[in-house]
């Protein structure tokens, strides 16, 4: 996380990486009514909160009770907004066990729903990043753009994103 | 769009983000600059401000500059989401009781009689609106500095925010408030502060949501 907080993206995808399964673990074991593309939903959000939120993270403190907490707080909110009340241990997290790991990773539509909502070039950017695994520089060539510009639409995006979701659940 | 394509896009967004320090750090000053221009345009400091800072008036200014220190360290902290309140609120409700003790023994030495005398209208109204006017600017730079956290409590940490902002307007309209009973000035500018704690707890449920 702190290698991510410097800009090492390697790092930080690699953090991610090793968050979602335990996320996924907790949200299939609560959300059983939601269905795997409902929970895969409430995961994604899960983590859209790890990244907009990351600067809450103190560097000396631990990473762990951080990163339940928003979890947590993400977790319930997600299935507060769809309208099942639940009660969430932290516990829940700490005794986790990862989702087992399917070979197709579920695809989710929340997300999908919302990018069509957003301003084309923004939703461009992202699908290139996402979908089809381009790089900053890539997308900057492709779309005859500064990098830094692409950097910053893709922050704007992310956030979009948030907000967009969190008004689709009200 | 696929779980593992999320995180390669959310990867890539490595923009340092600023915290909620960081805001502050930024935006305080113009507020706090805002808040100042605003009192010695229409406001403007009292005559007798030299002999009240020697005499026991100069707390009007110093306990709500104290509280208001305590009310956004703890803001600042529960804006963490694994943060626990701990020493900071205790402090706080200390500060409470004591200022709630304080209007406690004055009533008992000037009665409900002199209570209702020390409210006069017209110094009351101007209290009430004062304070929480001086407020506005710094209860919007909290608020913003407070949305880049993730308090798991918005709506509390907005108060928090609030009850700052409100007690560092009470501290400089005090420089104006040529009242200085202690059964006009604990339960006033309490009174204004936590209309300006009740607006931050109110915006904070909504902006600090996340």
């Amino acid at each position: 996380m702190r290698a991510a907080n410097c800009g090492d993206a390697a790092a930080y995808r690699q953090l991610l990486s090793a968050i979602t399964p335990v996320v996924r673990g907790v949200v299939r074991a609560r959300g059983t009514g939601l269905g795997p593309e409902g929970c895969e939903d409430v995961v994604q959000e899960v983590l859209l909160a790890i990244h907009l939120k990351r600067q809450t993270w103190r560097e000396d403190a631990p990473l762990r009770p951080w990163l339940y907490a928003i979890a947590r707080h993400k977790t319930a909110d997600a299935f507060r907004a769809r309208g099942n009340r639940i009660d969430l241990p932290i516990e829940d997290f700490l005794d986790a066990l990862p989702a087992p790991e399917v070979p197709d990773p579920t695809q989710a539509r929340d997300v999908e729903k919302v990018l069509d909502r957003l301003e084309p070039r923004a939703a461009d950017i992202l699908r290139g990043l996402g979908l089809r695994g381009e790089t900053v520089a890539e997308t900057a060539a492709r779309l005859d753009m500064s990098e830094g510009a692409v950097r910053v639409a893709l922050h704007r995006g992310l956030k979009a994103i948030a907000r967009l979701r969190e008004r689709m659940m009200e | 769009m696929k779980t593992d394509d999320l995180i390669m896009a959310l990867s890539q967004d490595t923009r340092p983000a600023p915290g909620v320090a960081k805001r502050l750090v930024g935006v305080l000053p113009v507020a706090l600059f805002v808040t100042l221009a605003a009192f010695v345009l229409v406001w403007g400091v009292r005559p007798d401000l030299a002999g009240a800072m020697t005499s026991p008036a100069v707390l009007k200014s110093v306990v709500p500059l104290v509280l208001a220190g305590l009310a956004g360290t703890l803001a600042l902290t529960l804006s963490r989401p694994e943060a626990q309140a701990g020493r900071g609120a205790i402090a706080l409700g200390i500060i409470g009781a004591v200022l709630a003790g304080g209007f406690v023994v004055a009533l008992g030495r000037g009665g409900v009689a002199g209570l209702v005398d020390a409210m006069s209208p017209p110094s009351l109204l101007t209290c009430l609106v004062s304070i929480p006017a001086l407020s506005l600017p710094l209860v919007a730079a909290a608020l913003w500095s407070l949305s880049a956290g993730a308090p798991r409590r918005p709506a509390m940490v907005g108060a928090l925010g609030g009850l700052s902002a409100g007690a560092l307007g009470a501290s400089v309209y005090a420089l104006y408030c040529d009242q200085d009973a202690a059964l006009f000035v604990l339960p006033a500018y309490a009174a204004a502060i936590l209309i300006v704690s009740l607006v931050g707890m109110l915006a904070g449920k909504r902006v600090l949501a996340w």
